[in-house]
């Protein structure tokens, strides 16, 4: 079946890649044991890490998108490098925050490594993200200069791309809730396959038409002026339809990326500018 | 760790839109003008950049600083990106940066 056929297509994709996570570590089973190992170190930028969930029972348990954010990938400038006996630590800005990181240097190697590291320079630093009494900081295991700086580019499109990845809507789950409203003279036609590009083409036509209409909702000058943008039951009040159509349009929405959740579940805001 | 006062990416179009705040684009030095920098933004059009030391001509920079007019932006800190960049992935990514993946960002 073609959701059998895309798992493979896409974990033999990124197995080479280093970057992304498997589709085995992306959801462990309970009795796994966690290892740094078997994490991939996923690309962020510093504004995603502030966002980022902290469970407080595990120490460095963060978790982006949905996914577990051990080890990470930033890329930015330095700024207030101070190297002491044991380790080097300095502020690394990627434009969209700061965040301290801490290069612990052991060996000669390591001095080596941060010695050619200056302020001002930018680098991509591997590492792992710590919480400590609320304050997030990076342990990096490498911190490297940029020399192409084309891979600042190709750093923040990774992180587009791996979010989308992160957040895209599983195979499974999102399919079977759109599909169903379809009516049945339409489903009898369709392979499993065709259902699932009906639903990125919007077939079925009432549920197309309230996409709309909700979409057309949040792209009202009045409502991307709001910065919070709209909560759910505003847009049920609006459009007078039932909450689990509005639901599933929202979700729709999100899903595609016309539209992003803001200050909690309840409230979504246009992505458009306006 | 601090988010207050982050550095949009942008190109000339996108610039107009962040007046007064911090802002990040690369340009391709045309010239320098007594202390200026006038060079092309990665959409095609002009932007100005004071407070800057001087680039040679035809190097890509990336320049960091406050958008101080809709063309123009006073420099904090400036990057010799050398004379090979893809100004068009650059601007692709501005404009994702600003559009759908805003809160990536932002």
């Amino acid at each position: 079946m073609y959701a059998s056929q895309f798992d493979v297509g896409s974990a033999s994709l990124f197995s080479g890649g280093g970057f992304m996570p498997s589709q085995a570590t992306q959801t462990p089973d309970s009795g796994f044991v966690k290892s740094r190992s078997v994490q991939g170190v996923l690309p962020f930028t510093v504004k995603q890490i502030s966002e980022a969930y902290h469970s407080n029972d595990d120490k460095s348990n963060f978790v982006v998108d949905g996914v577990d954010a051990a080890n990470v990938r930033l890329l930015g400038l330095v700024m207030n490098k101070t190297e002491r006996v044991t380790d080097v630590s300095f502020v690394l800005d990627d434009g969209t925050g700061r965040i301290d990181v801490n290069r612990w240097v052991n060996e000669t190697s390591d001095t080596n490594e941060m010695a050619i590291i200056q302020n001002g320079m930018y680098v991509t630093v591997n590492g792992s993200l710590k919480g400590f009494q609320g304050k997030r900081h990076v342990v990096a295991f490498s911190v490297r200069p940029v020399t192409d700086f084309n891979y600042i580019t190709l750093h923040f499109l990774e992180c587009i791309h791996v979010h989308l990845d992160n957040t895209r809507p599983k195979v499974n789950v999102p399919v079977g809730t759109v599909v169903t409203p379809i009516n049945n003279d339409v489903k009898r036609y369709q392979t499993p396959v065709s259902n699932q590009f009906s639903t990125h083409s919007g077939f079925g036509g009432s549920e197309s038409n309230i996409y709309k209409l909700v979409l057309d909702v949040f792209q009202e000058p009045a409502s991307l002026a709001r910065e919070h943008g709209l909560h759910v039951d505003e847009i049920v009040q609006r459009l007078g339809l039932p909450m689990d159509k509005i639901k599933d349009a929202i979700e729709y929405h999100v899903d595609i990326g016309n539209i992003y959740s803001t200050i909690d579940e309840n409230h979504y805001k246009s992505a458009c500018n306006g | 760790m601090d988010t207050s006062s982050p550095a949009v990416f942008v190109n000339a179009e996108i610039l107009k839109m962040y007046l007064g705040r911090r802002v990040r684009a690369v340009i391709q030095v045309i010239r320098n003008d007594a202390g200026v920098i006038v060079g092309q933004s990665t959409d095609g059009n002009q932007i100005t950049v004071k407070g800057a030391q001087a680039f040679p001509p035809s190097h890509f920079v990336e320049v960091i600083g406050i958008a101080d007019g809709s063309q123009s932006i006073r420099a904090e800190i400036c990057t010799d990106f050398g004379q090979s960049f893809d100004m068009a992935a650059y601007n692709g990514l501005c404009q994702l940066a600003n559009g759908k993946f805003k809160n990536l960002f932002l």
